[in-house]
């Protein structure tokens, strides 16, 4: 067992380090007022694009620039620096993998064609989640359809909505993700409303209504619900390094001002009930970073991912969620009265939390049915 | 024992204020809360109600109809009825609440050791209405930036000049600060007598070196103006300071008017505080149960899983002990009995509840409360002042650390 970052790795989570505190750092206080990210972070010549996000997950020959397997775990520790800097502009940054992914392995050739052309020119895609099961899935193609496409199937009608969705408010394609369905939308085809929740005010959020949808064959991506499994497992395990680097952050924030803030005589940051708050989300943040780790290492283990990769990540994902709630709360309370005005970074924190467990829905909900046998 | 029931008389205010804080409070709390603005024709309209800016001056006659027995050793009811008041008006919103009854924590010290003429001057300061047609509103000035938790530390000062006193300082984090006609501020008057030199004193707004900061921007309660304030040589006469008058104030062994009585205040505070904390957490809860009734999830009804009712059963039985809790140090108070450990214990468990309670709720929501403007992360994020102002949840355990063993663990 070798806990040690390999070279490749500590190189990734070094470059995001640096990135996070010389450029994301500087911009999430404005950002998040502006509820907008900063014009230099996006596009092609963006610094994000130019640290290779946005394209690293669209293959070489398609415009991007992955050769070979995608790495989850590097994707998992530039998550945990990431968080670090600003849960909205990281969620920007980290928007087109699960779509360029589940395109890449499922979808057709024009699909991918689609999808890449838009992301190779600077565009933005996402991945929205049915969590509440409220969208409307029905077959739309006719019985002669059906049969050329054979066991393939026809094309599928949607009706319904979801969100509020990350990115969607600027993306030009969508991933939605049902029970048993991936299915790959440009936007155009739904009606978009942006809005800006409390927390990631900077991510471009929308919801999205669909009114009879058609999507045809060929961007039915899959309709296997092992394959929903798996994007879902992607996205949370990313989800939850996120999470962790925003506990982390709440928590440098707040040793900072608790060595420096002086009341009763002494910096507060000695007394014990203080440590004791500061020692606990540490512990709790170290156990959610290594399963975290550990997800992420089982999940490029194989592919398709094994049952043990896609639970790694859903546990990971419920013990971040715990963990970024707690740090960020106990942050603010740590500041104090300075804790609750938006002239100090951690109540921005504590609104973005709540994203990381509101987001793809209650994720404890799904493993309990799961474990009591009422859902398989 | 009328710890577990409402009298008639607390009822009647609960009904009166459910109906308020539904019909005329919960109506505009998102605008408010999203404004960041303050609800200036319903702060008019309360007083309707008796929930005047002078309230603490006029005792419960006015919210009541009714005045309390003036023998003092009969017990009073004043407490409960505050309790029971912020409860209501929290579960309508509390950045409202605390709107609605910011000038009490200025009044509160003048009807306590206010002199005769120091009660007709906040009256007079706080009467009419400005140029904007919005009502007068009164503002308390402890905190300063380098004193939160420790308010023995102030150092705002109030020199001797004759008849006058100079006040030179700066306050943080007080509400009304920038809005208020009338201020009750705190300084040091003898550095070298320490926590015994510290008195408060009424001061106008038009004072000249009366300096309004700027209003803060604020995680929660948002429909509640908090703000700093500068005091550039404040000239004030020394009949405007407390604790000046016979028989006023003291009762707690130290100065008159002094820091001791300060803090005697925060207690009587704290219930009303706990109460409000109950009222968020209820709001929260009824908001999630109402959704679990006529819900389903993922094909089968939200009621049918113990995964979300075992949950509400929590928030009910942690919202049912806070409150009592609050009850428990109003009855002590109106009673004339100490509350001082009673009312830290509310005030904790009550801030700790609603913080529990409105983060729980949104995890069960799910993407539903990502959705802006949606009431139970308004409350979310309203909860967590409770664990900080009026004496932070390590300030309550530290207080009650005391009352244990006399010592002050650190």
């Amino acid at each position: 067992m070798n806990f040690e970052l390999d070279d490749e790795q500590a190189l990734v989570a070094q470059t995001i380090r640096r990135f996070v505190e010389r450029e994301l750092r500087t911009w999430a206080a404005d950002a998040d007022r502006a509820g907008a990210p900063p014009e230099r972070l996006l596009g092609t010549g963006g610094s994000g694009g130019e640290l290779g996000f946005f394209l690293d997950a669209v293959p070489a020959d398609a415009g991007g620039v992955l050769d070979g397997t995608y790495s989850h775990t590097l994707r998992a520790l530039r998550g945990l620096e990431l968080g670090r800097g600003c849960a909205g502009l990281a969620a920007l940054l980290e928007t087109n993998v699960e779509p360029a992914l589940a395109v890449g392995r499922w979808g057709t050739a024009a699909a991918q064609a689609s999808l890449f052309g838009s992301l190779a020119g600077g565009g933005l895609a996402t991945l929205a989640h049915d969590s509440r099961g409220t969208l409307d899935l029905t077959d739309a193609g006719d019985a002669a359809d059906a049969a050329d496409a054979g066991d393939a199937g026809g094309d599928v009608r949607l009706d319904g909505a979801v969100g509020p969705v990350p990115a969607l408010a600027t993306a030009s394609h969508v991933v939605i993700a049902t029970r048993t369905h991936l299915l790959l939308v440009p936007t155009s085809a739904l009606t978009i409303t942006p809005c800006t929740p409390s927390g990631w005010r900077a991510a471009q959020w929308a919801t999205a209504t669909l009114e009879a949808v058609r999507v045809p064959a060929d961007f039915v991506l899959s309709r296997d619900p092992v394959a929903v499994e798996t994007v879902l497992a992607w996205a949370r395990i990313s989800l939850a390094a996120r999470a962790v680097g925003v506990a982390t952050a709440a928590m440098e924030y707040a040793a900072a001002y608790a060595a420096d803030r002086v009341q009763f005589g002494v910096p507060i940051g000695t007394f014990e009930s203080l440590v004791r708050l500061r020692d606990d989300a540490t512990t709790t943040t170290l156990a959610a970073r290594l399963l975290v780790l550990h997800a992420a290492t089982e999940l490029d283990r194989a592919a398709p991912p094994s049952a043990r990769a896609l639970d790694l990540a859903s546990r990971a994902r419920v013990l971040a969620g715990d963990v970024v709630a707690r740090a960020t709360i106990d942050a603010v309370q740590i500041f104090g009265g300075y804790g609750f005005v938006n002239d100090y970074p951690v109540e921005k924190l504590m609104r973005d939390a709540r994203a990381f467990e509101a987001l793809h829905g209650d994720e404890r909900l799904g493993r309990v049915l799961r474990a009591a046998g009422k859902e398989r | 024992m009328d710890l577990f029931h409402d009298s008639p008389l607390l009822s009647g205010v609960r009904q009166m204020l459910t109906a308020f804080a539904t019909q005329q409070i919960r109506p505009i709390a998102m605008v408010h809360d999203a404004e960041e603005s303050m609800p200036w024709s319903l702060m008019k309209a309360a007083g309707a109600f008796g929930l005047t800016q002078t309230a603490a001056l006029d005792g419960r006659k006015r919210l009541t109809g009714t005045e309390e027995d003036p023998d003092p050793t009969k017990p009073k009811t004043q407490a409960r009825l505050s309790v029971v008041a912020s409860e209501e008006l929290a579960y309508g919103c509390a950045g409202i609440c605390l709107a609605l009854g910011g000038s009490g924590l200025a009044a509160s010290p003048i009807a306590r050791m206010g002199t005769d003429e120091q009660k007709a001057e906040f009256r007079r300061l706080l009467a009419g209405t400005d140029e904007h047609g919005h009502i007068k509103v009164a503002a308390m000035a402890l905190s300063e930036p380098a004193t939160g938790s420790d308010i023995s530390g102030l150092v705002t000062t109030a020199t001797a000049d004759g008849a006058h006193w100079i006040l030179r300082g700066s306050k943080q984090w007080i509400t009304n600060g920038k809005s208020a006609a009338a201020y009750v501020v705190w300084a040091q008057t003898d550095p070298a007598a320490g926590r015994a030199g510290v008195r408060g004193f009424l001061v106008a707004r038009e004072a000249p070196g009366l300096v309004p900061g700027r209003k803060e921007t604020k995680l929660g309660i948002r429909a509640s103006e908090t703000a700093q304030v500068h005091f550039e040589d404040v000239r004030v006469h020394g009949d405007m300071m407390l604790g000046i008058g016979p028989g006023a104030g003291g009762r707690s062994g130290g100065v008159a008017g002094g820091l001791s009585d300060t803090k005697k205040m925060l207690d009587s505070t704290r219930p009303v505080v706990a109460a409000q904390a109950v009222g968020i957490a209820r709001a929260a809860y009824e908001y999630l149960l109402e959704r679990v009734r006529g819900g389903t999830v993922r094909g089968t009804p939200m009621a049918s899983h113990q995964h979300i009712m075992f949950e509400l059963a929590d928030m009910q039985m942690e919202i049912a002990a806070s409150r009592l809790l609050a009850h428990r140090a109003a009855w002590l108070a109106d009673h004339h009995r100490d509350n001082v450990a009673e009312a830290s214990m509310a005030k904790a468990h009550a801030a700790r509840t609603a913080q529990q309670v409105t983060t729980r709720a949104m995890v069960l929501l799910g993407e539903e409360a990502l959705v802006p403007g949606h009431p139970v992360e308004k409350w979310y994020r309203d909860a967590k002042i409770y664990d900080i102002f009026e004496g932070t949840g390590q300030i309550q355990r530290r207080i009650l650390a005391r009352q244990l063993t006399g010592q002050n663990p650190t």
